[in-house]
């Protein structure tokens, strides 16, 4: 069969980073592909890059079987859009004050012709154009499965989650395309939801459309896909079927950060069992054993953002002293979590109590001062400050300045890339070194609890050992941390105990070391 | 030519006095304060009204007007800013929020006339006004060729001052270092425990204060105190600075105001004054087409 | 009091002795829809009074010096306007936001302090008188063509480029993945609005025995903008609602005429704080809102027929 996409050589840098390093790839008509990696590996990046939104530095793309076969790079991104390549986008691009109908009929605006004229005198005879395009828009709501009696007057930005998922599909559909682009489509959704969602791909696929899937549903990629490229640091390191790709022992340790163990090394493919929702048992080894103290008593946790429920009932404690991790696949909530904590967010329903206040209804800075230090997800390093002053900030609740002068210090000595580069910006740091300024400037408010939000997050697998040192360190020298991360293994190697979270909701829960062994929880890791 | 010179370096601190309150403010909040040159005039006008209605000696008027300055940026954040940002409004609502104080003010002098409700504020309604002789000491001093008066040396002292005093704290203080943070990354140093409302408040605080400041030193300098003094003189002009500088640099509306200070004489020794009101905006135009950023601005870019 | 009791007892007296009045809601509201069109596509612009400028002394100057009819020299402001839009268009459409509004700022005083005060022929500081001028005629064209001009605005928002301003204006990024040439879109849009400011410029010459470049400032555009905004964004009503509103205030009420800009400035920020969308927010910022849309019947018989 044909190649409908066929990419070469195509690299694409910003500033010191190389964020698509040579890919190729290639796409045939009539099939499922399926584009997966850990965070930050360049996915969005290539997405981006075909679709024209970012140019590509080096490299072809080029669209259509061989001989009509045109390059998209360098263009508009409208122009490639009329060339027959449809996207959605991962973080969801509605016209969320037009209607669901208005959403469709703008995505049909190249195929439509211009009407100006016809709109001025709207004479009966005009009015054959506006009613088949609403039909048309109609037809592509049912296609998605939005019932276009319900939904077509609604405004875009009131339908639920996923409800606004399938009506991005219908809206990328209206331009006939030949190539739709498929940008996380079941983020955030439930295993029934995605479920509905790969049967729609399958639909579509069936109806002779190809298409290209980008997801971290390994259950969904797996189970859907003709075909699979994975992409690490902007390399492709794999690519063909669905076995193959699960089973190759590079993606594996891209995915888990260390060879998985062979005995319960289970990575899923074509399975699609549920996960099993037994009712999560807080283990009361926690409650019983530890007397010095619940630290952290989270209860029913609701959090929302709009129509997504974000976090959903969601009940943990930690003890002073302790390790706790949280994992489970992107987009699962742990982050929500945190930020509920640190009273970014407000959530809906439950609560959270700290030593004694309510961290849902006190205010960040208030909470910052009472002892729970964020330490966020992307490290957040002020990049324009230099690192001595990114520490010194990190002092910020304090008064005692003597102590906070003696323990920088201190902190440079143990880390002596802080103390190298103390007066260069923080944003010239490299990715692992700027993981442990961010961890160093949280020490240094004193925190009582240290939250950790994906310390390992795109970085090479020897900071990932330099950064889970440290924080081993800190943890021996009395810190109580609660840590979120992809990378489970890692996390469980260190944890005391760890959940596990899986859209929204606590699946699992145990010992680090029982979770590690856990069929399970490699499925749930990676299907979340 | 000396002369001008010494008039570009003069009138230049005033612009960067002014104009690096704007910028503070639009690189702490995002926020492009359209009231500040309302404050601006304020700041003429309540301490001309000190002086010539009240006879508070000039130094003393001077400071309460600044003080009263900072208070109205208070003012700004309270009604004109926070309501909007608790309602996750689009940055284009500050703008027109800024503007409707900004009219409120002006208007509030202009008709400001004896018998009005504001006659102790104000009674010369639209017209111009300068401070009453010798209610500001001004000795002049002739120097090799020169004339240099002495109010014009005290504003050029007074600028210096305040922004190596600026510069200082933004630098090396943690005050500084917890603006500098908030500018760039609000939910970073939320989670530092920095209260971020707070800091806004501060900021326009300061911000209007500066402004105020500039505006009594304009009056004091051109001898021209009216309600329009913000919006004729440099409401756009000190768009024109922030935007050569760089919209949020504080290097950069110092270096802006001088260069426009510079740039305006030039303007003016060449082609006649008509050309010279143009001028700022000619370079407006230009800088936002060929490098949107200014000189020291950072690039603004859309995440997907 | 007496203004509405006037209004609604003897229109034709009331119409005799506002006429002035009336010409000037009308040229305000054609100036506030140009607005209303560069809004809708998202983008926000001060150019107004800078384009209505060029239409107005185009006009004035060429009845002074060529022999010309009216409606020609009306025509040639107009299209002068949309000209000078394009060409300020082109390097000022690529900026967002905030920069976009400074830089037609810019360009409004640019033209004002430079060219405007400057040329003779536009009889700089003093302006120009305009012995044509015809106070009670001139009001014919603008109440017939502010109709006529809403009229098609609002035709165009349903139309296909109407379509691709509201994209462009809920989000740019998405309406270039659903094909739609947002440059040319955008400059579309600010071409009309230089259009229709150039003719309402004209048109206000029209009524005006003067002409004076003060009334061609930024002071102006925010005003136009404080109709617009306060009457509503969502459709061609509003800022004809706003125009009307708060152009009659100060005849309305006496004492507001001096504190005019307190109340304007007040009415902003009340609106923009408490009901952005303004006065007339009618059915929100959809396109097709159900109750004008008459395939709604087609689609109820659909849906009962397939029942």
């Amino acid at each position: 069969m044909a190649a409908l996409l066929q990419l070469t050589e195509v690299r694409r840098h910003f500033g010191g980073v190389q964020a698509v390093d040579g890919v190729s790839l290639e796409i045939e008509s009539g099939t499922i592909f399926g584009l997966i990696g850990p965070n930050g590996a360049g996915k969005t990046t290539l997405v981006n890059l075909v679709t024209g939104y970012i140019q590509a530095q080096s490299g072809s793309i080029r669209l259509g079987e061989d001989g009509t076969a045109a390059e998209l790079a360098r263009r508009r991104p409208d122009v490639i859009a009329r060339m027959g390549v449809a996207r959605t986008f991962q973080t969801l691009r509605l016209y969320r004050n037009l209607t669901a109908f208005d959403n469709v009929l703008v995505g049909m605006h190249a195929r439509r012709r211009h009407d100006t004229l016809q709109q001025i005198a709207p004479l009966p005879t005009f009015q054959h154009e506006p009613r088949a395009r609403l039909a048309k828009a109609s037809a592509l709501l049912e296609r998605v499965g939005l019932k276009p009696n319900e939904y077509g007057m609604r405004r875009a930005g009131t339908l639920s989650y996923g409800d606004q998922r399938r009506l991005e599909v219908a809206r990328a559909l209206a331009i006939e395309p030949r190539l739709l682009i498929l940008d996380e489509p079941a983020a955030g959704m439930n295993p029934v939801e995605k479920d509905r969602v790969r049967d729609l791909i399958r639909q579509l696929n069936a109806d002779g459309l190809t298409i290209l899937l980008i997801d971290h549903d390994m259950r969904l990629v797996m189970g859907v896909c003709n075909r699979i490229a994975v992409l690490n640091f902007g390399r492709k390191i794999a690519d063909g079927s669905p076995a193959a790709v699960s089973a190759d022992p590079e993606v594996i340790t891209a995915y888990l950060g260390r060879q998985a163990e062979k005995t319960g090394a289970h990575v899923p493919g074509a399975e699609t069992a549920t996960i099993a929702t037994a009712a999560h048992q807080d283990t009361g080894a926690s409650k019983a054993t530890k007397a010095t103290g619940r630290m952290l008593e989270v209860s029913d946790l609701e959090v929302a953002y709009g129509a997504i429920r974000a976090v959903r009932q969601v009940s943990f404690g930690i003890d002073e002293g302790e390790i706790i991790a949280l994992i489970g696949a992107n987009g699962a909530g742990k982050t929500t979590i945190l930020n509920t904590l640190s009273g970014i967010l407000r959530p809906r329903a439950g609560s959270a109590r700290f030593l004694g206040i309510d961290l849902t209804v006190t205010s960040p800075d208030r909470i910052v001062r009472n002892g729970l230090v964020q330490v966020p997800e992307g490290r957040e390093v002020l990049a324009r400050l230099t690192v001595r002053e990114n520490l010194e900030l990190g002092a910020w609740v304090r008064r005692d300045r003597q102590a906070v002068h003696r323990e920088i210090n201190a902190l440079s000595e143990r880390f002596p890339i802080l103390g190298r580069r103390r007066d260069l910006p923080a944003g010239q740091l490299s990715g692992g070194e700027q993981q442990i300024l961010a961890i160093a400037r949280g020490l240094l408010a004193r925190p009582k609890l240290l939250l950790l939000d994906e310390p390992s997050l795109g970085l090479a697998p020897q900071m990932v050992d330099a950064v889970f040192d440290v924080i081993k360190q800190i943890h021996e020298e009395g810190t109580t941390i609660l840590l979120v991360e992809q990378n489970a293994l890692r996390a469980l190697e260190v944890a005391d105990r760890a959940y596990v979270v899986e859209t929204g909701s606590i699946l699992l829960s145990g010992t680090g070391a029982e979770l590690r062994r856990d069929p399970a929880v490699q499925k749930a890791y990676l299907g979340g | 030519m000396t002369q001008q010179l010494l008039n570009a370096i003069f009138i230049g601190s005033i612009y960067a006095l002014f104009a690096v309150g704007y910028t503070l403010v639009f690189g702490v909040l995002d926020v492009l304060n359209l009231a500040h040159s309302a404050v601006f005039m304020l700041g003429a006008v309540i301490t001309y009204s000190l002086v010539a209605l009240h006879g508070v000696p000039f130094i003393f008027a001077a400071l309460v007007a600044v003080l009263v300055c900072g208070l109205l940026g208070l003012v700004i954040e309270f009604v004109a800013l926070r309501p909007l940002r608790r309602r996750n409004a689009p940055p284009i609502s500050a703008l027109i929020s800024t503007i409707g104080l900004a009219l409120i003010f002006v208007a509030i002098v202009e008709q400001a006339t004896p018998g009005t409700l504001f006659s102790w504020l104000w009674q010369d309604g639209a017209n111009s006004v300068r401070f009453p002789t010798g209610a500001v000491p001004n000795p002049t001093y002739h120097v090799a060729g020169l004339t240099l008066e002495g109010t014009k040396l005290g504003i050029l002292a007074t600028s210096v001052v305040l922004m190596l005093v600026l510069g200082y704290v933004i630098r090396f203080t943690q005050v500084g270092r917890a603006l500098r943070a908030v500018a760039e990354n609000r939910r970073a140093a939320t989670l530092l425990g920095i209260d971020v409302d707070r800091i806004f408040a501060s900021t326009l605080f300061l911000s209007s204060a500066l402004g105020g400041l500039a505006g009594l030193l304009f009056g004091l300098a051109l001898s021209d105190i009216s309600p329009y003094i913000g919006r004729d003189q440099v409401e756009l002009k000190g768009l024109a600075v922030i935007v050569l500088g760089g919209m949020g640099s504080i290097p950069g509306a110092v270096v802006g105001g001088y260069l426009l200070g510079l740039i305006e004489v030039l303007a003016f020794v060449r082609f006649g004054s008509n050309v010279e009101a143009g001028v700022a905006f000619a370079a407006l135009f230009l800088m936002l087409v060929l490098r949107p950023q200014g000189l020291f601005g950072a690039r603004l870019k859309e995440r997907l | 009091m007496d203004f509405f009791i006037q209004l609604f007892t003897d229109p034709v007296l009331f119409y005799n002795s506002h006429e002035l009045l009336i010409a000037q809601v009308g040229v305000n509201s054609i100036l506030a829809i140009s607005l209303f069109v560069t809004f809708y596509s998202g983008q926000l612009t001060l150019a107004n009074a800078g384009f209505m400028a060029v239409g107005a002394y185009t006009t004035v100057i060429m009845s002074l010096y060529l022999p010309l009819p009216l409606p020609v020299d009306i025509l040639v402001g107009t299209l002068l306007a949309g000209a000078v839009g394009f060409l300020v268009g082109l390097p000022v459409l690529r900026l967002r936001g905030i920069f976009l509004a400074i830089a037609t700022i810019g360009f409004v005083e640019a033209l004002r302090l430079g060219v405007i005060l400057n040329v003779p022929i536009t009889g700089e500081g003093q302006g120009l008188k305009n012995p044509g001028a015809d106070p009670l005629g001139g009001i014919v064209p603008i109440l017939v063509s502010l109709p006529i001009i809403a009229y098609l605005v609002w035709r165009l928002t349903r139309a296909k480029v109407g379509h691709a301003w509201a994209a462009i204006r809920e989000d740019e990024l998405a309406a270039s993945s659903n094909g739609i040439n947002v440059p040319l879109y955008k400059m579309i849009a600010f071409v009309i609005g230089a259009l229709l400011a150039g003719y309402a410029g004209a048109l206000e010459t029209h009524i005006n025995f003067f002409v004076d470049p003060t009334e061609y400032s930024v002071t102006r555009a925010i005003q136009i903008l404080t109709f617009a905004v306060a009457g509503g964004t969502t459709n061609v009503l509003g800022p004809i609602v706003g125009a009307l509103f708060l152009t009659s205030l100060p005849e309305i009420i006496r004492q507001a005429s001096a504190y005019r800009d307190v109340v304007n400035g007040v009415i902003l920020i009340l609106v923009i704080i408490f009901r952005p969308q303004g006065i007339v927010a009618g059915g929100g910022l959809a396109i097709n809102r159900p109750r004008w849309w008459p395939q709604n019947w087609r689609l109820r018989g659909r849906a009962a027929s397939a029942n």
